[in-house]
């Protein structure tokens, strides 16, 4: 055995070995180059048209993927100071804490019982919160809609508050699970012994622990509820009431007329803060969509 | 003495027993009171709508009188007799199964490729997994800007590639237009693909790939008889999540074509969305919206089965 690997022709074709190598290593920078392509040019579509003049961006003899003007803020400024962009963004602010808040003060003790006890119905409780995530607003937007005018909340930003938590309260509770088994049941016991109630275990003991956990789902309450759409367009038509998305993806739209470089600038100041965290938690992500069947 | 270690043992047995007892009865209801809030929230926003739902789908709710009488199956009957309707029904399995399949074939490859040493993996990673950290929304607007009938970039590169003399108009006819849709859902939705099969690549224990290579299994068999079935499980959540999300998702086809040319590109969600809330009939918008369902039902009951087998373990 030991021969036969030794003995194996590798040095003798060294050269038909270091060809086929070097075709595969082509093949995969090639097949790499492609996806990296098919995935980043619609983002630097959106920066090149951000900072395009108006006569270079329209105008058919150019090529289009470079700057044949100088690049210029104008549309930048066109959409902070024509726009109720600030405002949208206030909004988002408002509204997104707001989510994060009930996510958090709900969230916090259903997913610590769910994770540390066992009662009867458990079991079946964390799952049927789990499942709630996979109802689509597609499903509930028209009764949902009956319910905002129930409330009072016709036309206001915050009957997205209201709603968002729908999705936001499943997938943080899944996580929060996730950390909260990682906290080793042996400290909680040694506290109880020591006369702490069930309550003072998960304050004083388990909570401190898991500050990283109750941080990823503020973060992931806030960015879900940042970028949601349908809901937004379901319930909210007036354009100082939008949130950061829908605000960019509708109101820079006047009849049929697009303006295309301002409302490619907003996309752009959308998306950098989203895209960096879900990178930086990309992993913690996936395991909230999966409900912990990635380890 | 052995009466007296006996008795004390039973003392122990019970004075234990007791307290477990009494330590079960708080943690009960210290576990309904802390999870009710939860509970409350989704009956309330979810539960509740749900049944608000049901009743709008044999009503004659309308948005200007929500509050209507029973009619029957009618509502039903006027939506399978809706053309566009039964187009957004093909649609919809066209769009879902379509993209389904892409990104299959290309999130393998491209898992494969993510898990090789190379220089600059991280930042490949991060690049390539630009489409699904951006809002879909914004994504969907991007390319509604790229496939633009006058100024498409897409139709330019095109043009000056030798592929074609014009380029179609890809968002305002039929085919482009179904065409460019899958396009956007397979670009957005790749990475999480992707993601979820490097994740279970990795898994796969590397002694048990030696030694198929070592036996002589080729690349092929070594993914189809070692690498599947042991990641399978995963791929299959990974796979319904994904079939769940996009058979149900509005936003790409509401913001690329409204459904256009002439309703040749709704989606069951999207022709709901423009009965239900643009025209108000909340009837007939809840009867398809409903459409939605079976499919999420059955993706749910898969999950909840897989999901009951893994806290078994």
């Amino acid at each position: 055995m030991a021969a036969a690997v030794i003995a194996h022709p590798r040095v003798a074709h060294s050269r038909a070995y270091r060809l086929r190598k070097l075709r595969g290593s082509i093949l995969f920078w090639f097949a790499l180059g492609l996806f990296i392509i098919f995935a980043t040019f619609p983002v630097y579509w959106m920066f090149v048209t951000t900072f395009k003049e108006v006569n270079d961006l329209y105008n058919l003899q150019n090529n289009p993927l470079l700057f044949h003007l100088p690049p210029t803020l104008d549309q930048v400024n066109y959409l902070f100071q024509k726009t109720n962009f600030t405002t949208w963004v206030a909004n988002t602010g408002e509204v997104g804490l707001a989510v994060v808040l009930i996510t958090v003060v709900v969230c916090v003790p259903a997913a610590y019982v769910l994770a540390r006890s066992r009662f009867p119905g458990s079991g079946s409780l964390g799952i049927g919160i789990f499942l709630t995530y996979l109802v689509p607003p597609t499903l509930l937007f028209l009764p949902l809609s009956q319910l905002v005018v129930g409330f009072g909340l016709v036309n206001s930003k915050w009957s997205l508050a209201l709603v968002y938590p729908t999705f936001t309260i499943p997938f943080c509770t899944w996580l929060l699970m996730g950390f909260f088994k990682s906290v080793p049941r042996e400290i909680t016991e040694a506290a109880r012994v020591d006369g702490c109630s069930r309550l003072g275990a998960m304050f004083r003991i388990v909570l401190p622990l898991s500050v990283p956990g109750v941080l990823t789902i503020c973060i992931f309450a806030f960015t879900l509820a940042m970028q949601e759409y349908v809901y937004a367009l379901t319930f909210v038509s007036s354009s100082d009431e939008k949130m950061i998305t829908l605000g960019v993806v509708t109101d820079l739209i006047r009849g049929d007329v697009f303006f295309w470089g301002s409302l490619m600038a907003g996309a752009l100041i959308v998306s950098i803060p989203v895209a960096i965290v879900y990178n930086l938690f990309m992993d913690t992500f996936v395991r909230g969509i999966t409900g912990g069947a990635l380890k | 003495m052995v009466a007296e270690v006996a008795r004390a043992r039973s003392f122990g047995i019970n004075k234990t027993g007791a307290r477990i007892g009494h330590l079960l009865d708080s943690e009960r209801v210290f576990g309904y009171v802390l999870v009710a809030p939860a509970v409350a929230y989704i009956l309330l926003l979810v539960g509740y709508p749900f049944v608000i739902a049901l009743w709008f789908t044999v009503s004659n709710s309308t948005v200007a009188h929500p509050i209507a009488e029973f009619s029957g199956l009618r509502n039903l009957e006027g939506v399978l007799n809706d053309d566009i309707f039964r187009r957004a029904l093909v649609n919809t399995l066209v769009f879902t199964l379509s993209s389904q399949i892409l990104q299959m074939v290309l999130g393998t490859l491209l898992a494969f490729i993510l898990l090789q040493r190379f220089r600059g993996r991280r930042i490949a990673r991060a690049l390539v997994m630009l489409p699904f950290t951006i809002p879909v929304a914004i994504g969907a607007m991007a390319w509604t800007w790229m496939l633009n009938p006058t100024y498409s970039v897409i139709n330019w590169l095109g043009v000056h590639a030798g592929l074609f003399a014009q380029g179609p108009n890809w968002l305002g006819e039929e085919y482009p237009a179904m065409f460019s849709i899958i396009l956007v859902n397979v670009w957005r939705n790749l990475p999480f693909t992707a993601i979820v099969l490097t994740a279970g690549i990795s898994a796969v224990p590397q002694e048990l790939i030696e030694a198929a290579s070592l036996d002589g299994a080729n690349w092929w068999v070594k993914w189809r008889k070692v690498m599947t079935p042991i990641i399978a499980p995963i791929l299959y959540i990974a796979l319904l999540f994904s079939l769940v999300f996009t058979f149900t998702d509005m936003t790409v086809v509401w913001l690329m074509t409204r459904g256009n040319p002439v309703g040749a590109t709704h989606v069951i969600a999207s022709y709901a969305f423009q009965t239900g809330v643009i025209a108000g009939a909340l009837g007939r918008g809840a009867t398809m919206s409903l459409f939605l369902f079976p499919v999420l039902l059955v993706g749910a009951l898969v999950i909840l089965r897989n999901l009951k087998a893994r806290t078994l373990d």
